[in-house]
């Protein structure tokens, strides 16, 4: 063989394979999609509007104003999407945690007391979160109806200076 | 430190053909398990790459859609010992670029689904541990870079 020992002195030959690796990826990735049932489009809507719709159309979430309100009725649950961890930090007074990552394993105990037409709002924080959307979707599916998202819900209802749990308040 | 004796000046080289040939094996395994996951669920890898916030909007469906690809083609060339130079070379690239975004993206704190194996954003949140494991993968990656290769090579 006449090339050099190491890999990284062939850059010549990179130079040219590397695009058409990216080439050929393109090809198979567009071709392969196009064959899909239902192809992902090139270009998604990603507006924050389109990911709190629901495929019938609903809207998932609520305004901190009306959360606020559910809150102060006692009208609805709150559910905290987040880690035990960030849980134990503080969290919406009196909200229950069903942290996403472990929601298989807590669903049952979590919610054995909920009937399925409790009204439920999740939240987590940040903007961009989207344990409480996944939740949200999933105890929809799980045959809770009247669930609803809190986007960025803890960085809000701090904002809004409504009543939290701080830590080494965890109820049991 | 002494060396022992007797094995003297017959090293034995095999073990550095074997040691490239297993990081090729392992580096092409491991891209193509991760390239297959996204695949089969593009729409929910298009969320996870939404979700990094890293991209502009109108390029996160692309990137879901030719970045498992890039993977898989990598894979099989790593494996095939086929293109080595630009294969190796991209995946180091592509290593770097993730751990790179992992870590960026483990420091602001962003509570995402790391999305590096599976698309379920319930099994594999962002943490140190995805952060190491990535990294790590850039041990082998960076030795099929520069190490003196003994054997041929074109794999065989």
């Amino acid at each position: 063989m006449m090339e050099p020992l190491r890999l990284i002195h062939n850059w010549r030959q990179a130079l040219w394979q590397i695009p058409v690796v990216i080439i050929v990826a393109v090809i198979l990735a567009l071709s392969i999609n196009g064959f899909r049932q239902t192809p992902l489009p090139l270009v998604g809507d990603w507006s924050a509007a389109a990911r709190m719709t629901t495929v019938s159309g609903e809207y998932l979430d609520i305004s901190i104003g009306d959360a606020a309100r559910l809150f102060r009725e006692k009208a609805a649950v709150f559910m905290d999407a987040r880690s035990a961890a960030d849980y134990s930090k503080g969290h919406i007074q009196g909200a229950l945690n069903l942290p996403w990552q472990e929601v298989d394993q807590l669903f049952l105990t979590v919610m054995a007391e909920l009937p399925p037409d409790t009204p439920i709002v999740t939240y987590c924080d940040g903007e961009t979160c989207s344990l409480s959307h996944d939740l949200a979707i999933f105890l929809r599916d799980m045959g809770y109806v009247n669930v609803k998202v809190l986007v960025n819900g803890w960085t809000v209802w701090k904002e809004a200076d409504l009543p939290v749990d701080e830590k080494n308040m965890v109820p049991g | 430190m002494k060396r022992t004796e007797g094995m003297g000046n017959k090293r034995v080289r095999p073990s550095k053909a074997g040691l490239f040939l297993a990081g090729r094996l392992f580096l092409g395994g491991i891209l193509i398990y991760a390239g297959i996951g996204k695949i089969t669920a593009s729409s929910l890898f298009a969320e996870v790459v939404y979700n990094y916030q890293i991209l502009p909007n109108a390029l996160v469906n692309l990137t879901a859609l030719v970045l498992p690809w890039i993977e898989m083609v990598l894979g099989i060339l790593l494996i095939g010992g086929i293109w080595l130079p630009g294969a190796v070379l991209l995946t180091n690239i592509l290593l770097l670029t993730f751990s790179g975004i992992l870590v960026f993206n483990f420091s602001r704190g962003l509570n995402i689904s790391c999305g590096c194996f599976s698309n379920e954003p319930s099994t594999d949140p962002i943490s140190l541990w995805t952060v190491m494991r990535d990294v790590s993968f850039l041990i082998p990656a960076f030795y099929l870079l520069f190490a003196k290769r003994t054997e041929t090579s074109s794999g065989e």
